[in-house]
């Protein structure tokens, strides 16, 4: 019962007024046509308040007729009587209708590629690998063969390990371990010499198998040999073994720069030009002069791809350009300021070239003044274990 | 035949609301009444009604007497009902 009503909710019924003498007559006879009435009420002993579906209100009109009674409609629920409004408003309903339907289309594409994970790689290396394999923005999402793209990505490249791609809504995240190349590991049993892998000088030198090649305080070149793999008796004669060492050298690390007195140097003057354009898929829409203003300036762009919900890319992007101007001013410095302001850079920039900075003895600056510019010079001493094997090839 | 049938109902155990004949009165409270068989309404007012059935005549006394459902067998009176009579025809 309570379904029958509420399916006419969505089906769509009438209210009415049943006004006439004999009421119950008419319940009566809409109970033997078997017409439902529900929420019945009487007002004033003559008049009737009920509901109705819609299937049932012709029948209703030829009882009405028999029983003598009067009846007008007071309220249309419904559905069907809301949809009937929006009959007047065509134009809204086709754009809602395209609007859905483009919607539920375009989600059916890829939009945006995500890579995460790699290091070494460039992304746009990746996006190519990806590319060739059919995976692309604007593709469609059911050619996509995650799996094959996978496989086909494995095979051909040694550097990525292990890549997974999921599909999330209209984004593509591809994630991406990159194998590391292991270093060659020559075998215990296997005969051997190690070599030097840097220019340095020994400190000392420990050798636990094989013979050494190079005493204390000698100065090697990479390559040298430095402990041979052999083992050389009076009665036995040559017998070769895995070399084994423990070696320690004073390693130099230099660096050497030329900076001018006089220099250009370019400063900001404050003036920011900011221009927006919109990229659809690959056509660019652009809202200003591409020609700047400025002599010389900066540009630095910033793009943010459009997005619906949280995983629904759309192919929209807009792009912010800003343009900062600079003026190139010369400055002069003194050599003092200058060996001030390049010193530090410069130890900066070699401490990132040493594996250890612990293990700096020493530190030498040389600073040469010439006729409008200085060199600075900065050499590191650093203590290292060197050494690495190489196999012996008979 | 209508006696093995009831006989029949009565064995199995089943609803005797289910026979058209038997009518089932089903009060909630004082103001929810469900009358299950009835055959039509004889006078419908706000404070009034008198329902017909197989079994003889039920007067409903109350305010706001509202019918909420009515199909081919149930009428569901909503409202304040303050008394209740039945009339027995056999």
């Amino acid at each position: 019962m309570i379904f029958r009503i509420l399916f006419f909710y969505i089906l769509g019924y009438l209210n009415i007024e049943v006004e006439g003498i004999f009421v119950e007559r008419f319940i009566n006879i809409c109970k033997s046509r078997k017409i439902l009435l529900w929420n019945i009420k009487m007002q004033k002993s003559v008049i009737l308040n009920a509901n109705i579906s819609i299937k049932d209100y012709k029948q209703i009109k030829q009882v009405a007729k028999k029983t003598d009674t009067k009846i007008t409609i007071k309220k249309k629920c419904g559905i069907p009587f809301i949809l009937n409004k929006y009959k007047k408003r065509k134009i809204f309903a086709i754009i809602l209708f395209l609007v859905i339907v483009l919607i539920s289309s375009m989600s059916n594409f890829v939009w945006n590629i995500e890579i995460s994970g790699n290091e070494n790689i460039s992304k746009e290396d990746i996006l190519m690998a990806l590319e060739e394999e059919g995976l692309r923005i604007g593709v469609y999402k059911g050619k996509i063969d995650s799996n094959e793209i996978i496989n086909n990505i494995r095979l051909k490249r040694e550097d990525i390990g292990w890549i997974g791609i999921t599909i999330k809504g209209t984004n593509a995240q591809v994630e991406i371990k990159e194998s590391i190349s292991a270093p060659e590991i020559i075998d215990e049993n296997d005969y051997c010499n190690i070599v030097a892998d840097k220019n340095a000088m020994i400190v000392k030198i420990n050798t636990q198998n094989g013979t050494a090649n190079v005493k204390e305080e000698d100065i090697v070149k990479v390559g040298d040999v430095l402990v041979n793999g052999y083992l050389e008796g009076k009665y036995t004669g040559i017998r070769y073994v895995h070399a084994l060492a423990n070696i320690e050298a004073k390693v130099w690390y230099s660096k050497k720069e030329k900076i001018y007195l006089t220099q250009q140097v370019p400063t900001d003057t404050g003036n920011i030009e900011e221009k927006y354009s919109l990229k659809i898929k690959n056509f660019k829409i652009n809202f200003y002069k591409t020609l700047s203003n400025f002599e010389n300036y900066d540009t630095i762009n910033e793009s943010k791809r459009l997005k619906l919900f949280s995983n629904f890319y759309l192919p929209i992007e807009i792009i912010k350009t800003t343009n900062k101007e600079y003026i190139m001013e010369n400055v002069t410095y003194t050599s003092k300021e200058a060996i001030e302001i390049w010193q530090p850079k410069i130890e900066e920039e070699l401490k990132q070239q040493i594996e250890n900075p612990d293990n700096i003895i020493n530190k030498q600056t040389n600073i040469y003044e010439n006729n409008g510019y200085i060199e600075i010079e900065v050499i590191y001493e650093v203590l290292e274990t060197i050494g690495v094997e190489q196999k012996i090839v008979f | 035949m209508n006696k093995k049938i009831n006989k029949f109902t009565q064995m199995m155990d089943m609803p005797r609301e289910l026979d058209k004949k038997q009518t089932k009165i089903t009060i909630i409270a004082f103001d929810e009444l469900l009358i299950e068989n009835y055959k039509g309404i004889m006078e419908y007012e706000e404070f009034y009604i008198k329902i017909n059935t197989e079994i003889g005549v039920i007067n409903i006394n109350g305010f706001n007497l509202n019918l909420e459902q009515l199909t081919n067998d149930d009428i569901l009176v909503k409202g304040i009902i303050n008394s209740l009579d039945i009339e027995r025809s056999n």
